[in-house]
């Protein structure tokens, strides 16, 4: 959705100074009051992740080096300061980051980036809060501003595959966006 | 008598190579107080084997009366499901042959045995060239700094006649070589 250059409501109209209001603004709902418009109570503050694709490491020729995948994902945040936090959770016991084949399990590490085109972060724990990251999207989908906003990497250890059983591992991350 | 071998281990690996399909689920955030994502990570570890913690073996001033045998331990790992490998050795003598050398003297030939645990001074006898199949190891890493710290055990002989057959003071050398491919 492309945001609005200005709303009009009879003879008023209110201009808005940047998109990432208006991109706001079409999300929630706007209470008129003269020429005051006032954000209603459901206007919270809100967050958005899209743009993630799954990750496949295919056949992993050396095992005595670490394997790395890297994705640009679209995060917006309409708080103030565009201020999020985000918690993964893994499909192993207990939420934790290892990937399964049959009873075999090939531990991996998640890293997080505020900024898009990074092959590195902050590694994130399973199950914990990383608070504080900033969005720089200005729209839901990044249809229009920077196109992808952070970073998500995986990453296999050489540690851990080079002990790993040979077989296909598969496995889920979670991630959980919530505005701050 | 002087008799010397070093015998120069070389390590081989092979390969068995896996497809992996990976299923398309990721999925994509609402727009809400909290938004969740979700991505499938698939990936494929193909079967390898490692040998390691091999030393060159030498007979120094043995006493030709006596065979003379040499027992190492080593580190063999596989990450088949079945931990499973074979080994072939071939030696430096013609056709691969278990022989040592020394310039124009007559090669003398050696006796190479294999036991899938280390500590052992026996095993079964190889062939050169020929692939010992059926063998299991115990290690759970592949050079063995964690867990067993060796899985198998390599056993280099001569024998009295041999010895007996052996210039004093010549050094004999020859290389053996050993592939481990995985199972």
């Amino acid at each position: 959705m492309q945001p609005s250059p200005g709303i009009r409501h009879g003879q008023l109209r209110a201009e808005w100074p940047t998109r990432r209001i208006a991109s706001a603004i079409a999300s929630c709902l706007v209470i008129f009051l003269g020429a005051v418009v006032i954000p209603s109570p459901a206007c919270a503050q809100k967050v958005r992740i899209t743009n993630v694709t799954d990750v496949d490491f295919s056949l992993i020729a050396n095992l005595q080096v670490e394997s790395r995948r890297s994705q640009n994902i679209c995060l917006f945040s309409n708080s103030a300061g565009n201020a999020y936090s985000v918690a993964a959770s893994g499909s192993g016991p207990g939420g934790s980051f290892t990937l399964a084949n049959g009873s075999s399990s090939l531990p991996y590490d998640v890293e997080w980036s505020t900024q898009s085109g990074q092959t590195s972060g902050t590694s994130l724990s399973a199950n914990q809060i990383l608070s504080r990251q900033t969005s720089a999207a200005t729209q839901q989908f990044c249809n229009s501003g920077p196109a992808a906003s952070a970073s998500l990497t995986i990453v296999l250890r050489a540690a851990e595959l080079s002990r790993a059983r040979e077989g296909n591992y598969s496995g889920s991350l979670t991630l959980l966006i919530a505005a701050e | 008598m002087f008799n010397q071998f070093r015998c120069a281990l070389v390590t081989g690996v092979a390969t068995s190579l896996l497809v992996t399909s990976p299923a398309l689920a990721s999925t994509n955030g609402s727009f809400g107080a909290t938004s969740t994502g979700s991505v499938t990570i698939n990936a494929s570890v193909p079967g390898r084997v490692r040998i390691s913690g091999l030393t060159d073996v030498t007979f120094s001033n043995v006493d030709p009366l006596v065979a003379a045998r040499n027992a190492q331990s080593v580190c063999v790992w596989s990450n088949t499901s079945t931990r499973g490998y074979n080994i072939t050795a071939t030696g430096s003598g013609a056709t691969n042959a278990f022989t040592l050398s020394s310039a124009a003297l007559p090669v003398v030939p050696y006796t190479v045995e294999w036991a899938p645990t280390s500590g052992r001074t026996s095993g079964a006898v190889l062939a050169a060239g020929t692939a010992l199949t059926g063998q299991t190891s115990t290690a759970t890493n592949s050079d063995c700094s964690a867990g067993p710290s060796a899985s198998a055990s390599l056993v280099v002989s001569m024998g009295s006649s041999t010895l007996q057959t052996m210039t004093a003071g010549a050094t004999y050398n020859g290389t053996l070589t050993l592939v481990i491919a995985p199972e």
